[in-house]
């Protein structure tokens, strides 16, 4: 894949990979608290449906997800099986931080034992607000991912570098 | 290739192992140790099972927690009283309406002050609706994790009905925070009743389907029967609550035997038990009791009294000093606050008693000599919420 | 015993629990309170927890078994840092006051137990000096308290001699302190300023009369 490595990839063809890949996102089947609730309406329930979107939550492995989405509180006990996880996934992959615990430590911002913010470990792309977003917010994070996505350089994320969308 | 003692052969798939976190431990004495981490697809959350096994029988089953321990009690002591009850809603998050509930009575008692009797049976219909919408995800749940997993779509559309209702009074699908000191938020909209009616009818044709779907199935009355079985002297010497203890032939119901001022004495209604104590008696008895609270919610509907919802309360609230313990029938099993009051804005320290903290004690004990898969059927079957585990 | 100054109320089921465990435990039963139609309190000496718990069980038929716990009667120190950084910070109060059924030290456990015969619970606390914060497991007599010792160990530093394994049971291995105890600050209030100090509201009803007509009121 030489032409994605250097950069000579045409914009149709960047085009099109990029729609491919945003239309076929395999989500990691996890959930941490309440969120992860929230999160399970909107991947298993008929009335929010995510498939729609062309997310697929079926891996129960992150050798198989592109994206993962953080739902509920991170405890610093949980952290490092966190970041385990996501060095598991292959890249190119995107993390959903969902829910205010995992975007800030949400109500126990001054918990002893909770990480406030899983960005502190992860980096983030999206962050869905709410305690807990419904899930046609999260629907909207998830169809804000695929915005992004879709404006991608293949060639910086091929090569590992921070990407920034403007 | 050189020969390679066993001894070499085990180290390096032991490196292998290790290094792609591959959740085995291969042991050269005792058997081999499972690891069911923190994330796994069977366990209810972020609880971590490891398990001694010789072959696939288990020696020993140890579950680990505090993945998901926020420090509650902690917290309770810098917030006041209207900024705990938000903050415990989170305990329990599948049934959050039913969380609020014994720590606003426990502070009611300590206030002496009783809430007029609309807002304690407008409690007690959404303690119930809180009841349905967990109990109902446990259903699907535990077919889920037995390996049925159409009946968790099932669970999550007809669940769906009930948080509508929730949504319609108090604004939020679940973590509503609607009970106040003294009372209710807010009174309930126009046509809620009606609407929670027909939503009771289709949770009742819910109840139905499952029946016909799970429970006749004889691959899961295979997989549950005789599975996990729990005298009730034991569930007793643990703690055990709730539609475990019932399932195991114990005849307690904290909202018959225990009142706490709402609304259940009211209404008719059965307390479920089963004498068995195995998997199948705790989902049969869960499954009844969904059946129950559709009974309660319809008599409490029909004679809802008229009236204010909030009883008249100080506008800072601060509540004098004493301690109180109040606890309620929870949909996990008996959720208790133990309040001690010094006469501030907050409470001094509040125990919370949980239900499944108890509940999951028993997995030692109960796991001794079952195969690898009877611990799944277990785990589902005992049903925790982790937030009620780590708190 | 007390019985409440304005009811003379006796709750006699209640009243029947406490003279049983004094016949049984004598000198051991320390204080007691009841609150009438409610719940009761009683309080041991350390030295015969054991004992107590094998007599609640066998002889008062207090089977089920609820929860065991600890309660730090320290005032909190820190308070909530809820305050402008140039207001004068408030004294902290030093006085240890305990609870119901007495008590002397700072540190109490207590613990409840339930009858599903007689639709009683009971709250039992015990005293524990600050140079000896030990206990006798409670094991033997309910197998539940397993991990509800194992939390009040890592939470407050109380030990529970017997018991097999004294782990932390929520915390990371690398945690130090006893997070319940009131001298364990949280960290976060401190580091952050409390936002709301920008924007100080006066709290409701604010002056004086209003509080005092609504008070009236609610008598």
């Amino acid at each position: 894949m030489g032409l994605v490595e250097s950069g000579k990839l045409p914009k149709p063809l960047t085009s099109l990979l990029n729609t491919s890949r945003k239309y076929s996102l395999w989500i990691f089947q996890w959930g941490l608290a309440c969120c992860a609730i929230e999160m399970g309406a909107a991947l298993g329930a008929p009335r929010y449906d995510v498939m729609r979107l062309g997310v697929i939550p079926l891996p129960a492995s992150p050798r198989q997800a592109d994206l993962v989405c953080i739902s509920g509180t991170v405890t610093d006990k949980m952290v490092p099986a966190i970041r385990r996880l996501y060095d598991q996934m292959p890249d190119p992959k995107y993390v959903i931080s969902m829910g205010s615990c995992a975007n800030c430590g949400g109500p126990y911002w001054d918990s002893y034992s909770v990480t406030k913010g899983i960005d502190q470990v992860i980096p983030v792309d999206v962050y869905v607000p709410g305690c807990p977003p419904r899930p046609e917010a999260l629907l909207e994070g998830i169809v804000l991912l695929q915005e992004r996505i879709g404006k991608e350089d293949m060639a910086t994320r091929w090569k590992g570098d921070p990407i920034v969308v403007s | 290739m050189t020969a390679l003692t066993e001894r070499q052969q085990l180290a390096y798939a032991n490196a292998q192992a290790a290094d792609g976190r591959v959740n085995l431990e291969f042991e050269t004495d005792e058997g081999m140790t499972l690891n069911m981490g923190p994330q796994h697809p069977a366990t209810h959350g972020t609880l971590r099972i490891v398990v001694k096994l010789d072959g696939e029988e288990v020696i020993s089953c140890e579950p680990v927690m505090g993945y998901m321990h926020r420090g509650y009690e902690k917290l309770t002591e810098v917030r006041t009283y209207p900024q705990v009850t938000t903050l415990i809603n989170r305990i329990d998050w599948l049934g959050s309406f039913a969380n609020e509930v014994p720590f606003i009575l426990a502070a009611e008692k300590l206030m002496d002050i009783e809430a007029p009797p609309r807002a304690q049976w407008i409690r007690t219909v959404l303690f119930e609706l809180s009841r349905i919408a967990n109990i109902s995800l446990f259903v699907g749940d535990m077919a889920l994790h037995i390996g049925a997993i159409s009946a968790a779509f099932y669970a999550f559309r007809d669940r769906e009905y009930v948080l509508n209702q929730i949504e319609a009074a108090t604004g939020g699908r679940f973590h509503p925070n609607f009970d106040r000191i003294g009372g209710l938020k807010d009174d309930l909209p126009k046509g809620w009743i009606a609407d929670t009616k027909a939503s009771m009818e289709k949770i009742r044709d819910f109840c139905d389907e499952m029946e016909t779907l799970v429970e006749g199935n004889e691959i899961f009355q295979a997989r549950t029967r005789g599975i996990g079985v729990i005298p009730a002297d034991v569930a007793l010497a643990y703690g055990m609550t709730g539609a475990n203890l019932r399932a195991s032939g114990v005849d307690w119901d904290l909202r018959r035997d225990q009142p706490v001022g709402l609304a259940w004495n009211e209404c008719d209604w059965n307390v479920v038990t089963h004498p068995d104590g195995d998997s199948f008696a705790r989902f049969w008895v869960r499954l009844q009791e969904i059946r129950e609270s559709t009974k309660i919610v319809d008599q409490l509907l029909d004679g809802l009294p008229a009236g204010p919802i909030m009883a008249k309360v100080p506008r800072i609230i601060k509540v004098p000093e004493g301690e109180a313990w109040v606890a309620t029938e929870n949909p996990l099993g008996e959720m208790g606050y133990y309040v001690v009051s010094k006469g501030d804005l907050g409470p001094f320290r509040v125990k919370i008693r949980t239900a499944s903290f108890n509940n999951v004690a028993v997995i030692p004990w109960v796991t001794r000599g079952v195969y690898v898969p009877d611990v799944v059927t277990i785990l589902a079957s005992l049903y925790f919420i982790l937030g009620d585990i780590d708190r | 015993m007390e019985e409440t100054p304005e009811a003379p109320e006796v709750d006699e089921a209640r009243q029947a629990v406490i003279d049983k465990l004094t016949e049984e435990l004598g000198e051991a039963v320390v204080g007691s309170h009841i609150r009438p139609g409610d719940d009761v309190w009683v309080r041991v000496t350390a030295e015969s927890w054991r004992t107590a718990g094998l007599v609640v069980r066998d002889h008062l038929s207090f089977r089920a078994f609820e929860y065991l716990s600890a309660i730090d009667w320290l005032p909190n120190p820190y308070g909530k840092n809820e305050d402008a950084p140039t207001d004068p910070r408030p004294e902290p109060n030093t006085d240890i006051v305990t609870g119901y059924a007495g008590g002397d030290t700072r540190f109490q456990v207590i613990a409840r137990v339930q009858s599903y015969t007689s639709k009683l619970g009971l709250n039992l606390k015990v005293d524990l000096p600050d140079d000896d914060l030990s206990l006798a497991t409670w094991l033997p007599v309910y197998a539940g308290v397993n991990w509800h010792e194992r939390e009040v160990h890592e939470m407050f530093g109380i030990t529970f001699t017997g018991h097999p394994y004294l782990q932390n049971l929520y915390l990371p291995g690398e945690f130090e302190g006893h997070p319940l105890r009131k001298d364990f600050p949280l960290l976060a209030r401190f580091v952050k300023p409390w936002p709301g100090i920008v924007d100080v509201e006066p709290m409701p009803a604010s002056d004086d009369e209003a509080e005092a007509e609504t008070e009236e009121a609610a008598e």
